[in-house]
């Protein structure tokens, strides 16, 4: 704001000079216009679409323009009322629970890999997180859709050559127990590099001084990396787990190509799987936008965290 | 802002922002003529044999010079999804090609332009009544017949050798358990497959649902009938059948073809994927399992009659947001008239015309597919049927029931979720 000295002092007229305060304090405005923009579009436009619909019938024959009549709180009655929705939304957060903790230990643990790791090994390392992370949750799906497929699928190929009994016609996805591993096994295979990579950045900041001297006082390597090294990207940690979380809850790709791939749909939906169910497959797009405005309360929630933890960095 | 981004992510699964009609782009500067106009017809699956597409967009374009018509390939998986979209969206196709179990989900909702004005025009009286009245909402017309078929049961002579084909249903059940080898089902029944678990549950007295005189609609898994039916699905899922016991019905000329079943149940112009030669786009196996194919329609009950089956097929309807509803029209008069539904009855699909089932070959799969047609029945005639689809619960209930499941739990729980919904 103290760009006003760039009026030579005493040469301009008084109103110029207001008008160059007011220019000043319009150019921050001015420089967040177009994301502001962007972001009112993209994200406002829908939220207060989705809330509006979640107040009104809305189904398949509002679409073609018949008025939507308005029923009130109607819409959130019925879903909190509904214990399929009170399954989907435990089985939603235990998935989230196991994929997260599972992200974030094997992420540690490749990181502390990349740690130790030569050039060149580190860089064949890197460069195989980089193509999981890179590729389309769709692509990487139909993939993995055929290494557990039940007939043809490499892995019961595999485990009958290996072990002596027949896995052949095993079918994977059929067991709700057995589906959710496989979906965490996808989950977490596409979340690690992202965790990896950043943690691995964290731990290449803590100073070599600062660990060597733990390692003179006697400090074994899992002392230093728990006294230490954790303490120093603690706040990396956090991150990363609320950015996990939200992820995890969120996930929707997956489950569904692997739904269509087999298994039985009611017992494996998950929150994001369960709306596009209630919405766009059977058109109650009203009913659908509340469990969307309920669920977008919960990752609110989640987000507040993150997003104070986040300012709290910033303003020290 | 990862708050407004993961605000956007409930919302992004619940509203109609989804602009994917992923069908063909062609630009809309093709007209050369002063009032020329694109259409596109929208065909489902690779059922509508190419000479069929042949005709219908030079039959067209002769007749509306200027005019171009698209034929735009779909898949059956999430149609009923994909439909809803890109019928309300501005770039709706204009003609659109609709299982007939579900077309009451979009006349029931104003997404079809009313027909009645030429429905004569269309064949009238001659058209397929129960494909008529599923067309049909609150006494307007608005999706025609297209085509209709059966599923009959096919099998190989090289496979099946001496053993007598089944005369009874009862028979069926036996000589499938008695041919399953570690190799090979005796019939393959993959365990989403809820059009084969049908004709079980109507041939032992159940049902899907009735409407009471109060409107109520009542389930019928659990009854009596119902769960014998069921019984013998599982029976046949678990002592017959190698198939997935979580898989689904799409393109069974596979396994066929690769000599893992006896007997398959399928629509019968599945006949031309599994005779089509090993080198095709979509291959078969025309000099093996194909060379010696029969047929022969689901046996009831008792000896000499053949077992209620659902009846497949689908329905044609005009877009109301189509840019051009009387070109579409044309269009749709195209696939009625007696020149069209011939190529397709020839090709095996029973017309939509009664009329011209002459025009049907006569070999022993469409003769099977006939006498199965006679007894065909349909899904409950209410909209709601759709959300019964689309939540897959009668698919999920069958996969529990292959795994071994009591019989009788899966039915009553499966007869609540279907009351459920259509009692909303």
């Amino acid at each position: 704001m103290a760009s006003t000295t760039l009026t030579p002092p005493g040469a301009a007229p008084a109103p110029r000079a207001t008008r160059a305060i007011t220019a000043a304090r319009l150019l921050p405005w001015l420089l967040l216009a177009p994301s502001a923009a962007v972001l009112l579009v993209v994200t406002g436009y829908p939220l207060v679409r989705m809330l509006w619909l979640s107040v009104h019938e809305y189904e398949r024959a509002q679409l073609l323009g018949v008025p939507a009549p308005f029923v009130g709180l109607d819409n959130y009655t019925a879903t909190l009322t509904d214990p399929r929705f009170w399954t989907v939304t435990a089985r939603s957060f235990a998935f989230m629970v196991v994929c997260v903790v599972l992200t974030i230990v094997v992420g540690t643990l490749v990181a502390l890999l990349l740690m130790k790791l030569g050039r060149g090994m580190r860089l064949v390392l890197s460069v195989g997180l980089l193509l999981a992370w890179a590729m389309p949750p769709l692509a990487a799906m139909l993939v993995w859709g055929w290494i557990f497929d039940t007939q043809y699928g490499v892995v019961n190929h595999l485990l009958t050559s290996l072990t002596s009994t027949d896995w052949m016609g095993h079918s994977w996805l059929v067991s709700p127990l057995s589906f959710f591993a496989v979906a965490t096994l996808v989950v977490v295979w596409g979340a690690i590099p992202f965790v990896a990579f950043t943690l691995y950045a964290g731990f290449t900041q803590v100073p070599g001084e600062v660990l060597e001297a733990a390692h003179l006082d006697g400090a074994n390597a899992r002392q230093r990396f728990v006294d230490v090294q954790v303490p120093y990207v603690r706040t990396i940690y956090v991150v990363l787990i609320v950015l996990s979380m939200i992820w995890d809850l969120k996930v929707f790709t997956q489950i569904f190509v692997l739904q269509g791939i087999g298994g039985v749909k009611s017992q494996t939906s998950t929150l994001g799987v369960y709306i596009y169910e209630m919405g766009m497959a059977q058109g109650h797009y009203g009913a659908a936008s509340a469990i969307a405005v309920v669920f977008t309360l919960v990752m609110l929630t989640i987000s507040a965290y993150y997003v104070r933890v986040t300012i709290r960095e910033e303003t020290p | 802002m990862k708050i407004l981004r993961t605000g956007a992510v409930g919302l992004a699964a619940a509203l109609v922002l989804a602009a994917c009609s992923g069908g063909g782009d062609s630009g809309t500067d093709a007209s050369d003529g002063a009032d020329g106009a694109e259409i596109r017809v929208w065909l489902v699956g690779t059922d509508t044999p190419d000479a069929a597409r042949d005709y219908l967009t030079t039959t067209f374009e002769e007749e509306n010079p200027g005019s171009t018509l698209t034929i735009e390939e779909q898949s059956w998986t999430g149609l009923v999804d994909k439909l809803t979209t890109a019928l309300s969206s501005s770039d709706s196709p204009d003609v659109v090609e609709v299982g007939n179990t579900q077309a009451a989900t979009f006349t029931s909702a104003g997404f079809f332009a009313p027909l009645d004005d030429i429905a004569d025009d269309l064949g009238g009286d001659d058209l397929l009544p129960g494909f008529v009245k599923a067309g049909t909402w609150e006494d307007t017309f608005y999706a025609a017949p297209y085509y209709a078929g059966s599923r009959i049961v096919f099998y190989s002579d090289q496979v099946l050798g001496g053993t007598p084909v089944p005369t009874t249903l009862d028979e069926y059940v036996a000589t499938a358990k008695s041919l399953r080898t570690a190799d090979r089902s005796g019939l393959w029944f993959p365990g989403q497959d809820w059009y084969n678990a049908l004709p079980f549950v109507w041939e032992n007295g159940g049902f899907i649902a009735e409407a009471g005189d109060d409107g109520e609609w009542e389930a019928g898994f659990s009854t009596d009938g119902g769960i014998t039916g069921l019984e013998q699905v599982q029976d046949l899922m678990t002592n017959a059948s190698n198939a997935p016991k979580d898989g689904d019905e799409a393109e069974l000329q596979v396994p066929f073809c690769a000599g893992q079943t006896t007997f398959l149940s399928a629509p019968n112009w599945i006949r031309w994927s599994i005779q089509a030669p090993a080198d095709a786009e979509t291959p078969g196996c025309a000099d093996t399992f194909g060379a010696d194919l029969h047929a022969f329609p689901l046996p009831g009950a008792t000896a000499g009659e053949t077992a209620k089956v659902f009846a497949g097929g689908s329905n044609v309807a005009v877009a109301t947001k189509s840019q051009d509803v009387d070109l579409a029209k044309k269009a749709l008069t195209i696939m009625l008239s007696e020149e069209y539904q011939t190529i397709l009855a020839e090709n095996s699909m029973i017309p939509a015309r009664i009329s011209l089932a002459s025009a049907l070959p006569d070999d022993e799969f469409t003769q099977a597919s006939a006498a199965a047609a006679a007894n065909a029945e349909l899904t409950p005639a209410t909209p709601r049927w759709g959300d019964v689809e689309a939540q897959k619960v009668i698919q999920d209930a069958l996969v529990r029931i292959a795994q071994g499941g009591d019989v009788t739990t899966i039915a009553q729980e499966l007869d609540a979720s279907i009351e459920q919904i259509l009692n909303g």
